[in-house]
């Protein structure tokens, strides 16, 4: 029989959000504990792995680092294809990338849907924090608004640099992964009595945020 | 969703690793493995342009042999393009490779008393099209444009130091935003800034002896400067109009090339077509790249170089010879490929191929390889349908 101990969970996360906004190094950072300011423009698609220990089990995600142009957005309904969660990145001191959020989570929520019918869990985050907080309205109530407004699960301040909140982000949007998986496995066994799980207002877990 | 597999001993002191399942083997022989890693420097640049010389600092004789009949070509008054083309399609000494390529990719008239005058004429072109064009690069219309430009150049070659300095930089920031803004079919694309490189290189060596990878540009005559630039630009210009539709909307033409490859890989090499079906990777996941930046991402820069000689050489080399290419050159790790034995494996091997330590003679061999291909398939494109 199977033990439970030795389940493994395999994730799919796309990272996707205007270029140079730092999804390369975000990834490099969570996968490979460095930085480096030489990254090269991603073309197409860039595939990396990392695997978690998760309440004692194997969380393996396979992080999908999408290019940012919008020439290569055509291409973007291919790579998001069984994904279970995103990032969305912008960049701090770029106004522009900012805007550009809504255009991501459009098309990802266009594109993109879980089996029962839901969007996949998506995780906002202002990279580049070290560099200063130009977009940022320095005020966290207002983004809280606007993730609730635009169906992201929280936000996270992000140095891939400083290695700020990258892990954290990242916890964040596994757990809600695994919520929305529990959510479809219940809801594939219509007889069994499920006890009534805590109700996620807005889709925002106070968790994720951090704690200052 | 859940598959009941023995967890991986993920450990967070080594970060870069993969777990490879062996099928049907014990848990305890699964392997861990460091990634085959990109070099953590670009293979110095010198050494590439200087091909034909490379490791024994004296010309072989075939070498000086070769470097001759290039010489004798290219003192008639009238360049046999044929001749040329066949001589080169092995590689072009160093020496004669700028005047080379500008004949090969029909920058340069076969007429010799008639290139002054081209040169002059297509220079000053260049430079008209700057003053009449670059300061629009601020305004609303080109702003979103030039400032993905702006994003990218620092990071086009970011551990060449030759292409940190500011000069260098600001060429290539005019050649491709007046590229863009004469081709609005496609605009500036990411990769067509890798594609200025080579040019750049091998036209800088027109005017230095010594290495180029740590050349300072300021010690050239502005003039020099500027000739390198505008013969950079025409030159990228016409390699693109040969594929310019990688670059246009939806990118139809990597699109083709890559189910073109996927075709053709079907029918060299079955079991490695299989193994990919298999694990579910889809030849767009990596060979999307192979096309849209000519494998220049895939290489060492001096590879791209020779494998450049041979695509002016070649009829179509850009446009069509390119899949033969990219063909031989995922077939050349099958072994590699087969040995991976999931879909993160694969992919992971297939973005990240070991290819650091190549020179001429992998390139080569890649090359031949090539042709064989093409000669088997081009002129009987059924044979690579299934």
């Amino acid at each position: 029989m199977q033990n439970n101990h030795q389940k493994e969970h395999l994730y799919k996360i796309l990272v996707i959000g205007d270029l140079g906004v730092g999804k390369t190094s975000i990834i490099k950072r969570y996968v490979h504990h460095n930085f480096s300011p030489n990254y090269r423009a991603t073309i197409g698609v860039d595939f990396a792995l990392k695997v978690l220990n998760w309440d004692q089990e194997t969380v393996r995600l396979q992080l999908w680092d999408i290019a940012g142009q919008e020439r290569f957005g055509n291409m973007t309904r291919v790579y998001y294809r069984e994904a279970m969660g995103a990032f969305i990145v912008f960049d701090v001191t770029r106004p522009a990338s900012f805007e550009a959020i809504t255009k991501w989570k459009e098309d990802l929520d266009s594109k993109l849907t879980l089996a029962n019918g839901k969007h996949v869990a998506t995780v906002l985050l202002a990279n580049k924090c070290d560099q200063g907080r130009d977009v940022l309205t320095n005020n966290g109530i207002k983004m809280e608004q606007f993730c609730q407004d635009n169906g992201f699960v929280g936000w996270f301040e992000t140095s891939a640099k400083e290695n700020i909140n990258i892990d954290e982000a990242a916890n964040c949007l596994v757990k809600h992964i695994i919520a929305s998986e529990n959510d479809m496995l219940q809801s594939e066994v219509p007889d069994t009595i499920t006890p009534q799980l805590e109700k996620d207002k807005g889709g925002t877990c106070s968790s994720c945020f951090r704690s200052q | 969703q859940y598959k009941p597999l023995t967890p991986c001993a993920a450990s967070s002191e080594s970060p870069p690793f993969v777990c490879v399942y062996a099928a049907g083997e014990h848990a305890a022989l699964h392997r861990q493995r460091s990634l085959p890693h990109r070099p953590p420097v670009i293979p110095l640049v010198a050494r590439m342009a200087d091909q034909n010389t490379s490791g024994t600092p004296a010309m072989t004789e075939r070498e000086a042999s070769r470097l001759d009949k290039f010489k004798q070509l290219l003192a008639g008054p009238n360049t046999d393009l044929e001749e040329l083309r066949k001589l080169s399609w092995s590689g072009i000494p160093r020496q004669v490779r700028p005047i080379t390529w500008k004949l090969l990719s029909g920058y340069l008239p076969a007429n010799a008393e008639r290139r002054d005058s081209v040169l002059q004429r297509k220079r000053q072109e260049y430079f008209g099209f700057i003053q009449q064009y670059y300061d629009s690069r601020n305004d609303e219309h080109h702003q979103d444009t030039y400032r993905q430009i702006h994003i990218d150049i620092p990071r086009t070659n970011p551990l060449i130091p030759l292409f940190q300095q500011a000069s260098v930089q600001e060429i290539f920031e005019r050649i491709l935003f007046i590229w863009a803004i004469r081709h609005p079919a496609s605009g500036y694309v990411q990769g067509i800034n890798d594609l200025v490189t080579p040019f750049f290189v091998v036209y800088v060596f027109e005017y230095i002896e010594e290495e180029v990878e740590n050349f300072d540009v300021s010690s050239l005559k502005e003039e020099a400067l500027r000739n390198i630039e505008a013969d950079s630009f025409w030159c990228m210009s016409k390699l693109l109009d040969g594929i310019q539709d990688n670059y246009t909307f939806a990118q139809p033409g990597i699109q083709r090339k890559v189910k073109a490859l996927e075709e053709l890989v079907s029918r060299i090499d079955e079991s490695v077509h299989r193994h990919m079906q298999q694990y579910e990777v889809e030849y767009l996941q990596f060979a999307f790249r192979w096309m849209n930046n000519l494998l220049m991402r895939e290489l060492p820069l001096r590879c791209t170089i020779r494998l450049w000689d041979t695509y002016q050489a070649e009829p179509e080399g850009f446009s069509h010879f390119h899949l033969y290419v990219c063909a031989a050159f995922l077939v050349r790790w099958r072994k590699e490929i087969l040995e991976e034995r999931d879909f993160q494996g694969l992919m992971i091997l297939l973005q990240n191929l070991p290819t650091m330590h190549w020179g001429n003679e992998e390139v080569s061999v890649l090359l031949a390889e090539a042709y064989r291909l093409k000669f088997a398939f081009a002129d009987a494109p059924n044979h690579y349908k299934r």
